[in-house]
């Protein structure tokens, strides 16, 4: 087992470390760098203003020559501060890590709350009526774009009936607990109703193979019930594959966050990213898309553990 | 009696409610601050917030005149607070004397001196402070103290806006450190982001209390400020970025009130008024926002002015402005906004009217090849312009798609390429790489000269380092006389009839083709009062002490 | 029977993807022959008319007009196409960059298989939004790329693809290495046949139609995603029409003209479902244990 870790700790650090190098260079193709858009928005600056800015901020070197530089500091844990908040990146994520999180895991627990109980109903009631409408509502689900069910949630339930406040986060600071959950409500909607909807369906799939399996016959053989063997065999096996759909299922989760947090104007590290990248913010994008990235390979590793846990059969061998 | 009495008593507790009720006002608005430090970076953002906290020495008020707010008096040569005076190489400069008021003082209740101008000073002149625009700070020659209170600039050349400061002012007793520690890390280490909340940080009618990177600042009334209390004890300003969600969140009560500056696009505003006039109450304030195309005069088909007037002439723009803006955003005849003082009503306008369109087209040798055809010139090239603006910019789109059609029924196949506006601004404008035509604006203050734009020595090429935004390449000995001499020109009257030269020549010429000033819509709750739209670069919040709640 | 009858025969049980299948049809169908439409009609998808803004259905414009003055129907039309092309392109790309890869690395093994396989890992298991956003916001010009009126396009085209071939690569790969040991594929080693002649006859015919149903599935995402682009303001972009930027333009207008947001939604929503439910009722007929 810690063999196993190891190797996929390494490679995780690998694909971290590939991915720095690739999202810097990305960055550094995107157009006109943050003092060209200083210039933008402020006529009164000068050349020599431009000048002396670029030389300020290290724009007038090459890109590798910049990326080393901030490897190295980077490795020795200093990772730059964010251009657009004048404060060091990794704390502006420190800070909005948390909500995310909270949301993220809301929505998360929210989508498989809905998700664990109707796929298992819809593969027990395989191809009847109530499985088409599981089916059609799932497809539903992943066929919505987010950011128009996001709109249509507010002005439903914000403007005509004024039932939950349209924004993710209370204005003021000294919102207590159940202000905020009142908040949260329509955004951790929004995002665990899309995400049920697949989840649902990987539920479905997962448990209509596990019935199909030749120990269900025999167990029914066997005198059992068909509900004491959906408890006992077929759930525990149909389990495994959805652990995994859902640990890959974070990368989709946040990206579906990433649009939530823009809609419900929700301090969170999606809308903290995304900001960064469009105003050329190199150290906060950079940072932000590695440690979303860590934080999937990490939720990847949990689950081939827990994979790994769950069936006795796999051999602890990295990528079984 | 009893009743009368308690009736009255439940009038007045009535009466009172609202005032009450609306101890705090949220703002919404749709762009976070970079920074709180004053001369760091520049965006409307930050001024919006940070007029609250704060007062520049002058600011031009809702009127469109130069007001003290720091100082006690604008100094003026007329008043003798400004001195013609020789500089040390010999050149004409200026001495400007300024007065803090006496009863400025920072939230924790150290008093504003001019040891807080110099450490203004001191961080503005560092190379490596990271001041955004260091125009003014190389323009001080040397600044003078004379006491806590008073402190004159000397200034290397007389320009009109001589007595124009700004900020100038950081609080040395609490941020020197920070910035003698490192000067090249200040810009990162500065109180006003790291600790923002500090109260001596600020000495407006409001200090930051709180702040929530991209999402928040909470501002409460500042017990040391000078001037008239303000009526909301707390102001939030809350950050969301999505217009649409935006205007939900103002209906859904959630936020009081969103920022005229930073806020709903006119067409939002627009079909609020149309749809639910009474429930709000609106303002429109077209200001010196100038929307305007550049030409690209190195396009030889541009290089020809009667092309030029032609583009003009073809395209509709009180009926653009009519349809798409609701009448609320005045067609420009030229850079300078009928508001300001200079403005000359009796420019040359050049009028739609296609039928002369099409004659210039022929007389430029572009001749027609039957409708829905583009023109061609003797060689056979198709007359094909490409226009750019920034792409996501909905009414820019908007228009862009409108001014297409309106080319193509004179002969002019215009292609829209747009790009995201970091392309656009970062490349393709500054660099000159538009083939054709840019349409985007320029943000002025009252009276600015277009020196950058127009001189001929502010063209950007590699050489200079693309300085300079005279993006369309435009060359007018006279034209660069007149910027010269408007700039030192001391006599409004004389200053006047130049600037009517200078519309009047960019009327002639066509630079660049004026669209409309940009208005801003202003959406009211029926309570709130006192918010004066100003049109200009100075945010509303400057004033924010007379903003208040009513029934 | 023939296996393709049984499929067809499997196919048609299937409502929900027949329907899906018919309405694909006549959407795609509708979409390419949007000038005879127009045409036909009297409407027009470009002429801009600042006096008929927001105007309701009536005779002229069946669905009202849009915030110029265009017909909405007319657009919906010239967005479907761009939109369905945005989505099948890129799902065939991918399945083109995923099928080569996952045939390599299944047939030839090794190291280039170990390699190929924790790339797809490592694609996975990213965020990808936040990834796009900044292949979204790269400038080709800086590549040496020309960026000519469609650039916007292909690039949703190409990051799409860039990044969707994983779920074909693993597909193939593992129908590769299982068919590399059938015997049959032994037999036509044996009998001299090369590499790349026993991948593509043998090998490929046997995972066509796991193929085809990852395809047909990821269209539908492909069409959603590149409305979620749009609404990051990276998408297509005006003044060609796609119903992602048709909707998020929509939303500004929500109160005004609740139809220009309720349509492309709508249309989006339908499309994404029937390729859903096409892609599902090609599983069950393709899949012989079912």
């Amino acid at each position: 087992m810690s063999r196993f870790l190891a190797g996929r700790l390494l490679q995780a650090a690998i694909v971290l470390a590939v991915m720095s190098f690739v999202v810097y260079g990305l960055i550094g193709l995107m157009p006109g760098d943050p003092i060209d858009a200083m210039i933008a928005a402020d006529p009164e600056l000068t050349s020599e203003d431009t000048e002396r800015l670029k030389a300020l901020y290290g724009l007038d070197r090459p890109v590798w020559e910049r990326y080393l530089a901030w490897a190295g500091q980077a490795l020795g844990g200093d990772f730059g501060h964010s251009r657009i908040y004048h404060r060091p990146a990794l704390d502006l994520l420190a800070e909005r890590l948390p909500h995310t999180a909270l949301l993220m895991g809301l929505a998360f627990a929210l989508s498989v709350a809905i998700a664990l109980p109707t796929g298992i109903f819809a593969a027990l009631k395989a191809n009847r009526f109530a499985d088409y409408a599981v089916n059609f509502l799932c497809f539903a689900g992943i066929s919505t774009p987010p950011f128009w069910l996001a709109i249509m949630a507010m002005l439903l339930f914000s403007v005509t009936l004024g039932w939950l406040p349209a924004t993710g986060w209370p204005a003021a600071g000294d919102a207590g607990w159940l202000e905020r959950l009142r908040h949260l409500v329509l955004p951790v909607a929004v995002l665990g109703l899309l995400s049920a909807g697949g989840i649902t369906r990987y539920v479905r799939a997962s448990m209509r193979e596990a019935l199909r399996q030749d120990y269900v016959r025999t167990a029914r053989a066997k005198g059992l019930s068909r509900a004491a063997v959906v408890r006992r065999h077929v759930l525990r096996n149909a389990m495994i594959p959805v652990v995994t759909i859902l640990a890959l299922d974070m990368g989709a989760l946040f990206s579906g966050a990433l649009i939530t947090e823009i809609m419900f104007g929700y301090p969170g590290m999606g809308a903290l990213i995304y900001n960064a990248v469009m105003a050329n913010d190199y150290n906060l994008a950079l940072v932000g898309l590695l440690f979303a990235t860590f934080t999937t390979l990490a939720a990847n590793i949990a689950a081939d553990g827990a994979y790994v846990a769950l069936d006795p059969r796999i051999a602890f061998r990295a990528g079984a | 009696m009893i009743r009368a009495f308690a009736v009255a008593v439940l009038l007045s507790f009535a009466a009172a409610l609202p005032a009450g009720a609306k101890e705090r006002l949220v703002i919404g608005m749709t762009q976070f601050p970079s920074t709180l430090h004053p001369l760091i970076d520049s965006m409307l953002a930050k001024s919006y917030a940070l007029a609250m906290g704060m007062r520049p020495f002058t600011a031009y008020d809702p009127e469109w005149r130069l007001v003290c707010m720091l100082c006690v008096e604008l100094p003026t040569i007329e008043n003798g607070g400004a001195v013609r005076e020789t500089t040390s190489e010999g050149k004409e400069g200026i001495a400007v004397t300024y007065a803090i008021r006496p009863d400025a003082r920072w939230g924790d209740g150290a008093p504003v001196t001019t040891r807080d101008v110099a450490f203004a000073v001191e961080v503005g002149k560092h190379p490596q402070s990271g001041v955004a625009s260091a125009e003014l700070f190389r323009r001080i020659l040397e600044l003078e103290i004379h006491d806590d209170r008073r402190f004159t600039l000397h200034l290397d050349r007389v320009t009109f806006d001589y007595n124009d400061v700004g900020v100038l002012v950081l609080p040395a007793h609490i941020d020197r450190a920070n910035f003698d520690a490192d000067p090249a890390e200040y810009r990162n280490r500065t109180a006003f982001d790291a600790d923002s909340a500090n109260p001596g940080l600020w000495f407006g009618p409001y200090r930051v209390v709180r702040v929530e990177p991209g999402a928040a600042i909470e501002l409460k009334r500042n017990p040391t400020w000078w001037g008239k209390p303000a009526a909301f004890g707390t102001v939030i300003i809350r950050i969301v970025e999505n217009t649409a969600a935006l205007e939900v969140n103002l209906r859904s009560g959630a936020i009081d009130y969103i920022a005229g500056e930073l806020g709903l696009s006119l067409d939002q505003a627009a079909a609020m008024e149309q749809r639910e006039g009474g429930a709000w109450d609106f303002a429109y304030k077209a200001g010196l926002i100038y929307e305007h195309i550049d030409l690209n005069l190195d396009n030889p088909a541009l290089a020809d002015v009667r092309v030029r007037r032609a583009l003009l002439h073809a395209i509709d723009r009180e009926t653009i402005s009519k349809r798409l803006f609701f009448g609320r955003q005045p067609v420009a005849h030229g850079p300078v906004s009928p508001l300001d003082w200079v403005y000359d009503p009796d420019l040359p306008k050049t009028p739609f009217d296609p039928d002369a369109a099409r004659r210039l087209l022929d007389e430029a040798g572009w001749t027609s090849d039957g409708p829905g055809a583009p023109r061609r010139n003797a060689a056979g090239e198709p007359l094909r312009l490409e226009l750019g603006t920034t792409a996501g910019n909905r009414s820019r789109e908007l228009v862009q798609q409108v001014l297409q059609a309106a080319w193509k029924d004179v002969g002019i196949d215009v292609r829209i390429r747009n790009q995201p506006a970091r392309v656009f601004f970062g490349e393709t404008v500054s660099k000159r790489q538009f083939p054709g035509l840019a349409m985007y604006a320029w943000l002025s203050s009252p009276e600015s000269v277009p020196r950058s734009t127009l001189h001929s020595t502010m063209i950007p090429t590699a050489e200079n380092n693309w300085s300079g935004q005279n993006y369309t390449g435009y060359r007018n000995p006279d034209v660069d006389r007149l910027l010269d001499e408007i700039e030192v020109e001391l006599d409004r009257g004389k200053r006047r009839a130049l600037w009517a030269e200078l519309q009047a020549a960019y009327a002639r010429d066509l630079p660049v083709l004026p669209l409309y000033f940009r208005a801003t819509p202003y959406v009211f709750p029926k309570w709130l009062k006192g918010v004066t739209p100003t049109g200009h670069q100075y945010p509303t919040t400057l004033w924010i002490e007379e903003w208040r709640a009513e029934e | 029977m023939s296996p393709a009858a049984l499929a067809w025969l499997r196919f048609r049980r299937h409502r929900a993807g027949l329907a899906g299948a018919v309405f694909l049809l006549l959407l795609a169908a509708a979409a390419w022959s949007a000038p005879l439409i127009e045409a036909a009609l009297g409407i027009d998808a470009e002429s801009v008319d600042l006096f008929s803004r927001y105007a309701p259905p009536s005779a002229a414009h069946p669905l009202g007009a849009d915030d110029l003055g265009r017909d909405l129907l007319a657009r919906l039309l010239r967005g479907g196409q761009v939109s369905l092309s945005v989505g099948l392109a890129a799902a065939f790309i991918a399945a083109l960059i995923g099928t080569g890869l996952g045939l390599l690395a299944g047939y030839r093994g090794g190291a280039f298989d170990t390699a190929l396989m924790r790339l797809t890992d490592g694609v996975i298991a990213l965020p990808l939004l936040p990834l796009l956003i900044v292949l979204a916001a790269v400038d080709p010009a800086k590549l040496g790329l020309d960026d000519g009126t469609d650039a916007s396009l292909f690039r949703v085209i190409a990051i799409v693809a860039l990044v969707g071939w994983t779920t074909v690569a693993r597909l193939v790969r593992a129908a590769a290495l299982a068919a590399r040991a059938q015997d049959y594929v032994r037999a036509a080693r044996a009998l001299g046949a090369g590499s790349g002649r026993i991948a593509l006859r043998h090998i490929l015919p046997n995972v066509a139609s796991p193929i085809l149903v990852a395809t047909t599935l990821s269209v539908g995402n492909i069409i959603l995603f590149e409305s979620v682009l749009s609404f990051l303001g990276l998408g297509i972009q005006p003044p060609a029409a796609s119903w992602g930027n048709m909707l998020a333009h929509a939303q500004e207008t929500i109160w005004q003209a609740p139809r220009l947001a309720v349509w492309p939604g709508l249309l989006i929503f339908a499309t994404v479902i029937a390729f859903n439910f096409l892609g599902d009722a090609l599983q069950d007929a393709l899949d012989p244990r079912s």
